[in-house]
């Protein structure tokens, strides 16, 4: 690589451990649906920018949230070019993880000693299911609102502790300002951190475990 | 006990500590301190004149949730001279049903709850029928209760 790069590397030293998997032969019966995790991975990484870039306008208060969506939307240069792309990456993340998964389904890729890969990839879709759902609350609109009212209640079903539960989601009894920072805290801090670590754990193991030989 | 199995047993015992205590402040932290109790209060929604004769009439009026206004509907229904308000929250998971005036049927458009013009559960997951809300006529004008 270029000559920073081996200058840096030369004093830290992450090319040599890699150049193992990076350079490895890959089976030739390999094909395009073997990019899916790929695809979703680069979706995450899409999601994460723009995400940055939303959070620099987004003012995650009860007053302020709606008209600061609507500025993103209107105002800011690009903003409704950045807002959409983050939407509809979104959007093909969930899409890509089921095809992804799909594919680890058909190609029972789950099976020993895959199976804690399967787990950690199971989590991984959870977590963007939690983020999709905690995202959409934050524009503050009537269609969110009600979504998250309807989403939120069936924590409420849980038995014995469900209303605690509830309580714990809402920040209260009903959704007010204190749900919007808790859903903002978690779609921007916690849930992306964990993706995060849920996402190295995914690639160390295929790394380690090799890509499976499918049917 | 070896000196090096009983330090192994000390930090075991003192990192399952802190990670015990550290999940219970986290918890008490995150539940929320106050959880107000919700009161009934009444809101002005129409005229006296508006009320059905028959049938069902939707009315959208808006109500504070937090510091701003969110809106909301009831249901009057004035069915063969009773006359009562139905709140429009499925009782399955909170969504808000629709009148479908063909099928005479409350319909909730999320998992297909369906309710006589009476509120009663006719099919789908709910438990219980809508919840009928107070409402009072006072000098002409038309109030709900509504618990906010």
């Amino acid at each position: 690589m270029g000559r920073i790069f081996d200058w840096i590397d030369s004093r830290f030293g992450i090319k040599e451990p890699h150049r193992r998997f990076l350079q490895r032969r890959l089976p030739e019966r390999l094909s395009y649906l073997y990019c899916l995790g790929g695809v979703a991975f680069t979706l995450f990484l899409c999601l994460v920018f723009t995400g940055l870039l939303l959070s620099i306008y987004y003012v995650p208060s009860e007053r302020e949230a709606f008209q600061s969506v609507v500025n993103i939307t209107t105002e800011v240069r690009l903003g409704w070019f950045i807002r959409s792309l983050h939407r509809w990456s979104a959007h093909l993340f969930i899409v890509a993880i089921l095809l992804h998964t799909a594919r680890v389904i058909i190609h029972r890729a789950y099976r020993p000693p895959r199976e804690l890969n399967w787990v950690a990839g199971s989590m991984t879709l959870v977590v963007a299911f939690a983020s999709g759902f905690t995202g959409y609350l934050l524009p503050w609109d009537q269609k969110a609102y009600w979504a998250t009212e309807v989403g939120t209640s069936m924590v409420a079903t849980v038995p014995v502790i469900g209303r605690h539960l509830l309580y714990m989601v809402r920040g209260g009894e009903d959704i007010t300002g204190a749900t919007l920072t808790r859903f903002y805290s978690l779609h921007v801090l916690w849930l992306p951190l964990i993706m995060a670590l849920l996402l190295w754990a995914h690639f160390h193991m295929v790394k380690r475990q090799g890509i499976s030989g499918g049917l | 006990m070896q000196r090096r199995e009983f330090l192994k047993k000390a930090i075991k015992f003192f990192f399952s500590v802190l990670f015990i205590s550290s999940s219970a402040v986290a918890g008490l932290f995150l539940y929320p301190s106050k959880i107000r109790k919700k009161q009934v209060r009444f809101f002005e929604v129409m005229k006296e004149e508006e009320l059905p004769r028959r049938g069902v009439k939707k009315v959208v009026f808006q109500i504070p949730r937090g510091d701003h206004l969110i809106n909301t509907r009831v249901f009057f229904v004035n069915n063969g001279g009773s006359l009562f308000v139905l709140s429009p929250v499925c009782t399955h998971l909170g969504c808000l049903v629709n009148w479908h005036r063909q099928k005479g049927e409350f319909i909730c458009p999320c998992h297909g709850g369906r309710y006589s013009i009476e509120g009663k559960v006719l099919g789908g997951p709910p438990p219980r029928p809508l919840t009928r809300l107070p409402f009072k006529v006072e000098k002409g004008k038309v109030y709900v209760g509504l618990k906010v």
